[in-house]
């Protein structure tokens, strides 16, 4: 996991946040931290391409993080996500919520 | 989690719930002769783990039913109600009930049949009785719709409690397809979220003609920690559904084929559990066997004569860590006859109980270790002889008071190892074998012209013989036509025998023989031809050469000799597999005198190598199977040399005789 500011030449005032592979509950300290302070950037970039392991806290967290920011006017989008991250967003019905693609979760 | 991991999962939980229930089983018994009152509560913990298990790894119906069980444990658990003998009754009922709920589950069966849901219903019924209050619970079992509408609200600390409704969910689309639909009106903002609190909740549609209890199984372990409603989805919106709302059925099916595949996949991967200390001692011999190899390893630098009585030290080292890791690793493979013998204390109860009979089980030797393979099947042949010896041995108690007898008899199983084999004894004190009726019933079936002169053991094998049976009458327990021949057959194809000693009112000991392992056997190296062949030990009676007028040829060109009385045939290997350069006048050669499947014959071979220990190979695996050969074993040139089958090759004879 990860938060870092982009080089400045490139999308600036963009915050990445990277989800770390084991995306559970002991996790979400941490990644709540990051997402507070990302509230504050014009735009955020979630990568959860290296997500294997997830649970509903996780996804509970990151639909509330993009809600807020989405009604902040900030922009959240997706870098990528896992198969396992698509799949467990659409088990609980959350894909909308968290716009994540639809046919990876297939 | 993937399926295979699931599956994988499934298989350990399968295992354990298994032993579970023996616990469960063996504890129930000991409370029927008066045990004390913690064994309720080992009973209690038993079904719990199980129907945690069950919840978790997709057996909803198992679930379910062991809350039922475990309800009513919880309310003897609880003083609401003493433990009595009816209540005992329908636990061991329900214990035979999960049993098969596993066989199925492996077999990727439904899980619920007629039995189950009789007992289940049983189960109910004996707590509705004496708690009315508690005669309409909330959850109505048995209440099936064609769709349902589920709302599921967890409490903000379910998920702290370890539970995840991810996983509730995904257990839920075991079901049936679902449309899932997340309520987010709860969630707070985000500075004033604790991520470790639940503040979602969902409304599911389950597109499934389950029942109702199946979807409360789900949330069985969840039920204090979350607002559910389960209310079948009215039929109104259901009905209207044309042909695109249909389509999902066919999917839904195929789902639960795959899933069931997966559960037949993992099924036949049997598995065993190894006690940690041998994995350690075998750990240590590998260690001992590197390094040896390290101190033969600089021998391969340089070579001193002078060192060579060090290399023969080194090399002697490594043949004996060779041979003490071959025996370690066999030693995985053997497991305690315990897991055998206990099956038998309720069988035993069962059927005294069934017959009137006063029947004292005595256990020895559980500890006893055995093959795996082994171990499986020796199970139904012992079945058989307990059944037998309860049913026709042990006397019903007036006739043992009018022998003298106390009036419960007592049947003993014992397991000690004797040689290099496993021997397994199940005796009994009853009435013995009845020496007449087995001499008459051998007449009228043909097997014997008359009993004069036959020794005790003669007349004892006669009940062995295919289609034997003297049971008076015929009970549902014993005498369905398949008897003892079944359990020397089934004994014989684990390289075993089965003989029986009796005494007239003093009772019969039935004695089985095993191998200690199917994966080496002891045999004699035959030759023929250019080929060697390997005969088990345990098959052959002896070896005998035969005069050139000794052998008699008979209608449809079959040879016979004359062997101790009576007159067997004479299967020719080189004809029975080809091979060439063979002797074939009966003089030269020698005949091997085997038993297998009840019957003898001679083995007509060139002559004798010597005996040895043959390592098994499977010829199913590495070939094809083939009639008349149990496998193939390496000898010491390298050569390969296969492994006859007597059974086999009796049977092959025999249908070749019917032809």
């Amino acid at each position: 996991m990860g938060k870092k500011k982009p080089e400045h030449d490139r999308q600036p005032e963009t915050v990445e946040i990277g989800l770390p592979v084991d995306c559970r509950m002991a996790a979400q300290a941490a990644l709540l931290s990051d997402l507070l302070g990302a509230l504050d950037a014009p735009a955020t970039q979630l990568d959860g391409r290296a997500v294997e392991r997830v649970d509903t806290a996780a996804l509970q967290l990151l639909t509330l993080f993009r809600r807020e920011a989405l009604s902040r006017g900030r922009a959240v989008s997706w870098l990528g996500a896992s198969t396992t991250l698509c799949e467990a967003a659409d088990t609980l019905g959350l894909v909308q919520a968290l716009d994540l693609p639809v046919a990876a979760a297939a | 989690m993937s399926n295979a991991g699931l599956a994988q999962f499934q298989q350990v939980f399968i295992e354990e719930s298994l032993e579970g229930l023996d616990t469960m089983e063996s504890s129930l018994l000991a409370l029927d002769e008066g045990g004390d009152g913690e064994l309720v509560h080992t009973i209690f913990r038993a079904a719990h783990s199980i129907k945690g298990g069950a919840a978790t790894f997709g057996f909803p119906e198992m679930a379910s039913f062991t809350h039922e069980a475990e309800s009513l444990l919880d309310e003897v658990r609880g003083g609401k109600r003493a433990i009595d003998k009816p209540i005992i009754e329908l636990m061991l009922r329900s214990v035979d009930c999960l049993r098969g709920m596993f066989d199925r589950a492996r077999a990727g069966e439904p899980l619920n049949d007629a039995t189950s849901d009789g007992v289940r219903g049983e189960l109910a019924a004996m707590m509705g009785r004496e708690a009315p209050a508690q005669a309409g619970p909330a959850r109505r079992a048995g209440d099936q719709a064609g769709a349902w509408m589920i709302q599921f609200k967890p409490h903000a600390g379910m998920l702290a409690s370890g539970n995840d409704p991810l996983r509730l969910i995904r257990e839920l689309a075991g079901l049936g397809e679902l449309v899932v639909e997340a309520d987010l009106s709860r969630l707070p903002a985000l500075a004033r979220l604790d991520p470790s609190e639940c503040h979602l909740g969902w409304s599911i549609e389950l597109k499934a003609p389950v029942r109702r209890e199946d979807i409360a199984a789900v949330f069985d372990w969840v039920e204090d920690e979350c607002d559910l409603s389960i209310e079948p989805k009215p039929t109104a919106v259901v009905t209207p559904a044309p042909a695109p709302a249909a389509a999902p059925a066919p999917a839904n099916i195929a789902d639960a084929a795959a899933a069931r595949g997966t559960r037949e996949a993992s099924a036949e991967s049997s598995s065993v559990r190894v006690a940690i200390d041998k994995i350690d001692s075998m750990i240590n011999l590998v260690g001992e066997l590197v390094i040896t190899q390290a101190m033969l390893d600089t021998f391969r630098e340089e070579f001193d004569p002078s060192r060579l009585p060090l290399l023969q030290q080194g090399l002697t080292q490594l043949a004996r860590h060779a041979r003490e890791l071959q025996e370690s690793v066999m030693g995985i493979r053997m497991l305690p006859i315990a897991s055998v013998f206990n099956r038998f204390p309720r069988l035993v109860r069962d059927l005294s109980q069934k017959l009137g009979k006063q029947v004292k089980l005595d256990l020895h030797g559980e500890q006893t270790e055995l093959d795996k393979t082994v171990l499986e099947k020796i199970g139904d042949p012992m079945v058989h002889l307990v059944r037998n010896a309860i049913d026709h041995g042990l006397e019903v108690p007036e006739k043992r008071r009018a022998a003298g007898k106390h009036e419960m008899g007592t049947l003993k199983l014992d397991a000690f190892h004797r040689g290099g084999n496993i021997v397994v004894e199940v005796s009994d004190d009853g009435a013995g074998l009845n020496r007449e009726a087995i001499v008459r019933k051998a007449v009228e079936r043909g097997l014997i012209k008359s009993g004069d002169g036959l020794s005790d053991e003669a007349v004892g094998d006669l009940i062995f013989q295919p289609g034997f049976s003297t049971a008076e009458v015929t009970t549902d327990l014993s005498g369905r036509g398949v008897g003892m021949d079944v359990v020397r057959r089934n004994v014989s194809d684990l390289g075993g025998s089965v003989v029986v000693r009796s005494k007239p009112a003093q009772g019969s000991v039935f004695t089985i023989t095993l191998p200690l392992t199917l994966a080496i056997i002891d045999g004699l190296t035959a030759a023929v031809g250019e080929e060697r062949y390997i005969v088990p030990l345990v098959s052959i009676i002896e070896s005998v050469q035969l005069k050139p007028d000794a052998l008699k040829t008979v209608a449809g060109g079959g040879e016979l000799f004359r062997f101790r009385g009576e007159y067997l045939p004479v299967l020719r290997l080189h004809e029975l597999f080809g091979c060439e350069g063979a002797k074939r006048t009966i003089e030269d050669g020698l005949l091997i005198v085997v038993e297998g499947d009840g019957s003898r014959v001679g083995l007509f071979v060139d002559g004798l190598v010597g005996q040895q220990q043959a390592v098994v190979k499977s010829l199913e695996a590495n070939y094809r199977r083939v009639q008349g050969v149990s496998g193939a074993t390496i000898l010491a040139d390298g050569s390969v040399a296969l492994i006859v089958d007597i059974a086999g090759l009796v049977r092959l004879h025999g249908r070749r005789k019917a032809a």
